[in-house]
Parts: structure tokens; C-alpha cells; sequence
């Protein structure tokens, strides 16, 4: 019987990666309940997602895919990923987690639909992810890296006014000697090359998948 | 750099002062002639504002926003002649989006467009929860800001398509202006009174300060908006809108087809006047778009309301926000000469925008915000051959993606960026 189970299960798995890339709703639910029903094993429905989340993203960076359809994947990662961790703790476990982020709005800005991609995604993959919110100044970043010593500060903005502020946020890290400790990414639509080097950041992306790929990279790195 | 560098920008200025109405009325040229895609004497440049200006002035958001009194006006003026454009967006008191009072209003043509953004004195008025302003939800220093948010169930569409005008009074300004309280109470009618009130306050003092900067056009403009945006940006936010589209894509459809009649009314309530009169569109939910979902949902109605107005003797302004590259091409289904395209941040402006668009649609953009962080030297250098690959063809304004700089960009780099346009910019 073994073998039989592990076949289905890889299949499982594939279907459910390409029902989530297709941006299938309905059919990625129905999938992910099956398989937890099934196989009672939420590590697939995790899999599934972190295997997504990649193809999404080259997806993105090949400029195959927008921020509707990222916005419509978070959804579906978000939601079959709660089924995922419900039926964790269902079965008394707890999922590993692969690395902790600290995310937040920066310091004047309001605006948070790229980083709620990034929060759906990030928690889909595996990451512990504390989200401190919108317009947060410098200070409560420094002191939430102190409390939380987070593996990557994320640091979100739509407005140019945003890139002062996230230039600001980094200055407070080096003055608190905590800049080495973390891996800093900026993200929003207005950042670019030119604003990573002016704000001092590891890394910068203008897309939530590829902001997780690289955070999943820096992990392995880390976990090396 | 030496300041003897900004030759050309001092010179220009001074012919501000000397000659202002000379100065204007070859600024206003230079932007008819680019909307008919030909040559003008010199690429036009468009003009910088947003944080850098108040840096470089003293004020702060809240004094743009609240004080209308001759200090700002002074500022503004005396930044409008030391950072000089052919084109300048001088928000005096600052706005915001508020496209969706324009559109509750159609059917008043008198003052419709005068209530298509918000101030921050309507804003206390409303109480919009659309919209945040510094020294009320923010502190004074910070910008404003459009939020949006959702004011509208999914199951609400049927009756935003039955009647989008009425269904905007009825429901979703209660729900998204506390200062309105219930419609037809005292309070209601007595907000609307005040509402007036504070929107010729602030449109009476942007006319003023526009009208005493030196050397500016004034050129008449009409506004119009993407059935999508409004809903995006107004009614379900732009996060529930997307999703609509893939849940409800009929019904999302029908509200977009719905609310196109008092979108074209608003437009046409200020009537095109001889030589120029454009419409201005800002576009939000584009870049998100994948092109499937752009051209089923997006593009039929921005043509729609381009080639409408177009046709009555406007020509566009429109705003491309974001990357806007994948949809380019859909562009050329416009009539040749509808207006000026203005690319904030497109992948790669040269070939992938003015490569496509030159000699069919007017072009503005070419320049990230960004650049303005690195040295004199180099903005000179990039503008130099961003000139050099450009200029040939006429059809052209180099702009900022965004008029709005950021605060610290360097004043040395803004001053290189316009005087290198003054300087390598002569056809």
C-alpha cells in the first residue's frame, strides 16, 4: 500500500501547485481539503505553497504575472494554509518555522497592500512573521528587532516620502549596533535600485513573491 | 559644480521676472505643439513639487494643506520661479483623489469639477474615511494621504449598477463621511452647506496663487476617471476590486458600464476651449492588472472615455502609474494626437514607451525621482542622453515619474536636471 500513497500524494502535491499558479480558487480549496482529509499530513499542503510561492515569483519576474494575480495567490495561500495549520494543531503539532520577519508600513505612510501580499505569503512559506503595522516610526523598529531579534526587517512604503523614512529606519539600526544582526529588504512600488543603495538596505523588490524568494534564499544562506 | 554651470537656468529665470507673459505664452506653445506631436522650440520640462519643495521652503504638509494665507502663497511662488517648469501641478492648498464627489455631482455641471478632489478643508467638513491629513490623523509634517478603504459589500453591485448616482448619495457617502451623518437630516443638508463653503475657499486660493506665479500658463482642465478606480479606489478598495474582478467579473462589469455616463458628464461640464483644454486621468488599478484582465476590464472603458472626449475637442492628460509597459501597445488604438501619456515608472522608458508611442501618442516621463539622490554631474549626463536618443522626434516633455520629489533630492541635482533640459533640450 506504501508506495500507492506516496504516488498519490505527489500528485496531490502537483495539482495542488498548479491549482494555486493557476490562481484556482474554488479548486485549490477543495484540493487542499481533500489532501488534509486524505492524507492527514499538512506538510503537503505546506510544500504546495512553498513550491507555489516560487513559481510565482519567477512568474512575476518574468513579467508573466501582476499584482492582481499576487494578490489573488496571497488569498488562496492564506486561506489553505489556515486549513493547513488548523489541522496541525488538530494533530497536536507545531510547524517549523524557517525564519522569523519583522515587517511594518514605514514612519508617514499609510499604505499596506503590498505588505499584506508579503504577510500572506511569507506566513504561507513557513516564515514567523510579527507585523508591526502601518506608519511606523524608526523607534518602535528598533525596538521590536530588540525584542523579537527577527532574521530579516522588512520595510514596506508606497510613497516617495517613504524612502526618507526607511533611510531613517536603517540609520536607527546602525546607531542602535543592530544593522549586522538583520537582513534588511525594502519593498513598495516606488523603490528601486537607486533608493536600496540611499536607504542602506540588503535588498530591494518591487513584488511580494520575489521579496519572498529572496527571504527564503537568505535563510538557506543562513542555514548553511 | 560650479553654480556658473546653471547658465541656462539663470538666464531662464530671470526672463521670468523680466518677462512673464512672453515666458508663459512660449511655455504654453511648447505644450501645444508637443499635443500635436510636432517639434516646439525645446523639449518642455515639467516642473518639480511634493517634499522637496516644502523642504526647500519652510512649510510643512499641514501649512499646504490648512494655511491659506499670503506665507504660503510667497513660498510656493518664490519655489515656482527658482525650480521653473513649462508644466507644473501646483497643488495650493493641497489634494487628494475624490473623484467619486465629482461623480455624486454629474449632474451638476456649475461645480462638479471643482469637488473632484478633496482639501483638507472639505475633509473636515466630511469627515472622509477616505483620505488622512496632517495636524488631524496625521502629524503636520507628514503628507497626506489617499486611503481608500471598503465601503461596499460584494453583494452591493446590483444596486451601485441600478443607480450609481443615487446609490453613492444614499449609501456610500453616510458610510464613508461621518461628518454627513443620514441623508435629508439637518446635519446632512447643513454639511453640504459647508462642504460649498470650504471647496470655494480652497479652489478660491489655489486661482490666487496660481494666478500671481511668474511666468505660468493657465490652461482649462477637465477631469474624468476609470469606472475600475472608482471602485478600486473608493468603494472596495483596490484589494476587494481586484478580487471582485476574478469573483464577480459580471457584475464588476456592469458597474463599470454604469457608473462610464457620469464619468463622461463630469468631463464635459467644463467645455473645451480653443487652443488647449485637457482632461486629466490619474490611473491606479492598471499596472496591477494582467493584460487579460486589463482589456476585459479596464481598457474598453479608458478608451471609451479617451476617444469621447477626443472627439469633442479635449486632449488627455493622463496618468500611468506604476510600470504601465505590458499595456503600452493598447495605446495605439487611440486616434494619433489624443494627448500626453505620463509614465511614472515604466521598465524601460526608451525602447519599451517612446520606442512604441513616438509620433502617435505624446509622451511625458524619462526621469525616476530617484536620480535626483546622485550628483550634478550625473543628472546632467543622463539627461544629456536621454536627450540625445529622444529628441529627434517631437512629442515629447521629460518629467519626473512623479512631479513629487522626495524631500532631501538634492537642490544642486533638481537645478542640474533643469538647466542640462535648457541646455541640451533645443531642437
Amino acid at each position: 500500500m506504501k508506495p500507492v500513497k506516496y504516488t498519490l500524494r505527489v500528485n496531490y502535491l502537483k495539482d495542488l501547485v498548479n491549482s494555486i499558479v493557476e490562481l484556482d480558487e474554488q479548486k485549490s480549496f477543495e484540493l487542499a481539503k481533500r489532501i488534509l482529509e486524505e492524507t492527514r499530513d499538512p506538510k503537503v499542503v505546506f510544500e504546495a505553497v512553498r513550491q507555489a510561492a516560487e513559481i510565482i515569483g519567477e512568474k512575476y519576474e518574468k513579467g508573466e504575472f501582476f499584482v492582481a494575480d499576487l494578490i489573488m495567490a496571497g488569498e488562496i495561500m492564506k486561506t489553505i494554509s489556515g486549513l493547513a495549520r488548523q489541522k496541525l494543531k488538530e494533530l497536536g503539532e507545531a510547524r517549523k518555522i524557517i525564519g522569523k520577519l519583522l515587517i511594518g508600513t514605514v514612519e508617514g505612510d499609510v499604505h499596506d497592500i503590498g505588505k499584506n501580499i508579503v504577510v500572506s505569503m511569507a506566513e504561507a512559506v513557513g516564515f514567523e512573521v510579527i507585523d508591526l503595522g502601518v506608519d511606523v516610526p524608526p523607534s518602535k523598529f528598533v525596538e521590536a528587532v530588540k525584542e523579537h531579534n527577527p532574521d530579516i526587517l522588512g520595510l514596506s512604503g508606497l510613497l516617495t516620502t517613504a524612502i526618507d523614512s526607511m533611510k531613517k529606519t536603517v540609520d536607527e539600526l546602525k546607531k542602535a549596533g543592530l544593522r549586522s544582526k538583520v537582513k534588511v529588504i525594502i519593498g513598495g512600488g516606488r523603490v528601486d535600485q537607486y533608493a536600496c543603495e540611499y536607504v542602506g538596505a540588503d535588498a530591494w523588490s518591487n513584488d511580494a513573491a520575489e521579496g519572498v524568494k529572496i527571504m527564503l534564499k537568505w535563510m538557506e544562506e543562513k542555514a548553511k | 559644480m560650479s553654480s556658473t554651470s546653471f547658465d541656462h537656468l539663470s538666464k531662464w529665470i530671470e526672463r521670468h521676472e523680466r518677462e512673464p507673459e512672453l515666458v508663459a505664452k512660449e511655455k504654453l506653445d511648447r505644450i501645444i505643439r508637443i499635443t500635436e506631436l510636432k517639434t516646439p522650440d525645446r523639449v518642455p520640462l515639467l516642473a518639480p513639487s511634493g517634499d522637496f519643495m516644502l523642504n526647500q521652503t519652510g512649510l510643512t504638509w499641514y501649512d499646504l494643506s490648512y494655511e491659506l494665507t499670503d506665507k504660503v502663497k510667497k513660498a510656493v511662488s518664490k519655489f515656482a520661479l527658482e525650480y521653473p517648469g513649462d508644466f507644473a501641478i501646483f497643488f495650493v492648498p493641497y489634494l487628494l483623489e475624490g473623484f467619486i464627489l465629482a461623480a455624486a455631482f454629474s449632474d451638476f455641471p456649475d461645480f462638479s469639477n471643482s469637488i473632484r478632489f478633496i482639501s483638507g478643508l472639505l475633509h473636515d467638513v466630511l469627515r472622509d474615511k477616505w483620505s488622512r491629513w496632517p495636524g488631524r490623523e496625521l502629524r503636520v509634517d507628514q503628507h497626506p494621504q489617499f486611503i481608500g478603504g471598503e465601503f461596499m459589500k460584494p453583494e452591493e453591485y446590483s444596486k451601485l449598477v441600478e443607480d450609481p448616482v443615487g446609490f453613492i448619495h444614499g449609501t456610500i457617502l453616510p458610510r464613508a463621511c461621518s461628518g454627513l451623518g443620514s441623508p435629508g437630516t439637518p446635519q446632512w443638508n447643513g454639511a453640504w452647506i459647508r462642504a460649498g463653503f470650504a471647496v470655494q475657499r480652497a479652489m478660491g486660493f489655489m486661482m490666487e496663487t496660481l494666478m500671481q506665479l511668474k511666468g505660468y500658463p493657465a490652461t482649462p482642465l477637465t477631469n474624468a476617471y476609470v469606472p475600475a478606480d472608482i471602485i478600486g479606489d473608493f468603494l472596495r478598495h483596490p484589494t476587494g476590486a481586484i478580487l471582485d474582478i476574478r469573483r464577480h467579473p459580471d457584475e464588476f462589469k456592469a458597474a463599470c458600464d454604469a457608473l462610464l455616463e457620469p464619468v463622461l458628464k463630469v468631463a464635459t461640464a467644463i467645455p473645451p476651449i480653443p487652443p488647449l483644454t485637457m482632461f486629466f486621468i490619474p490611473l491606479h488599478l492598471n499596472e496591477m492588472l494582467p493584460p487579460k484582465l486589463y482589456n476585459e476590464f479596464y481598457w474598453p472603458y479608458l478608451k471609451k472615455i479617451i476617444e469621447t472626449l477626443v472627439g469633442k475637442g479635449y486632449k488627455g492628460f493622463v496618468f500611468f502609474e506604476g510600470d504601465h509597459t505590458p499595456h503600452v501597445d493598447t495605446l495605439l488604438e487611440l486616434p494619433k494626437g489624443w494627448g500626453i501619456a505620463w509614465f511614472e515608472r515604466p521598465r524601460d522608458f526608451v525602447k519599451s514607451v517612446w520606442g512604441k508611442l513616438k509620433g502617435h501618442t505624446t509622451v511625458a516621463g524619462g526621469i525616476s525621482p530617484m536620480l535626483f539622490y546622485q550628483s550634478p554631474e550625473k543628472v546632467e549626463e543622463y539627461v544629456k542622453n536621454l536627450l540625445q536618443e529622444i529628441k529627434p522626434e517631437g512629442g515629447f516633455m521629460i518629467a519626473p515619474g512623479v512631479s513629487e520629489l522626495p524631500k532631501d533630492a538634492n537642490p544642486a541635482s533638481v537645478k542640474a536636471f533643469i538647466n542640462a533640459v535648457l541646455k541640451y533640450g533645443v531642437y
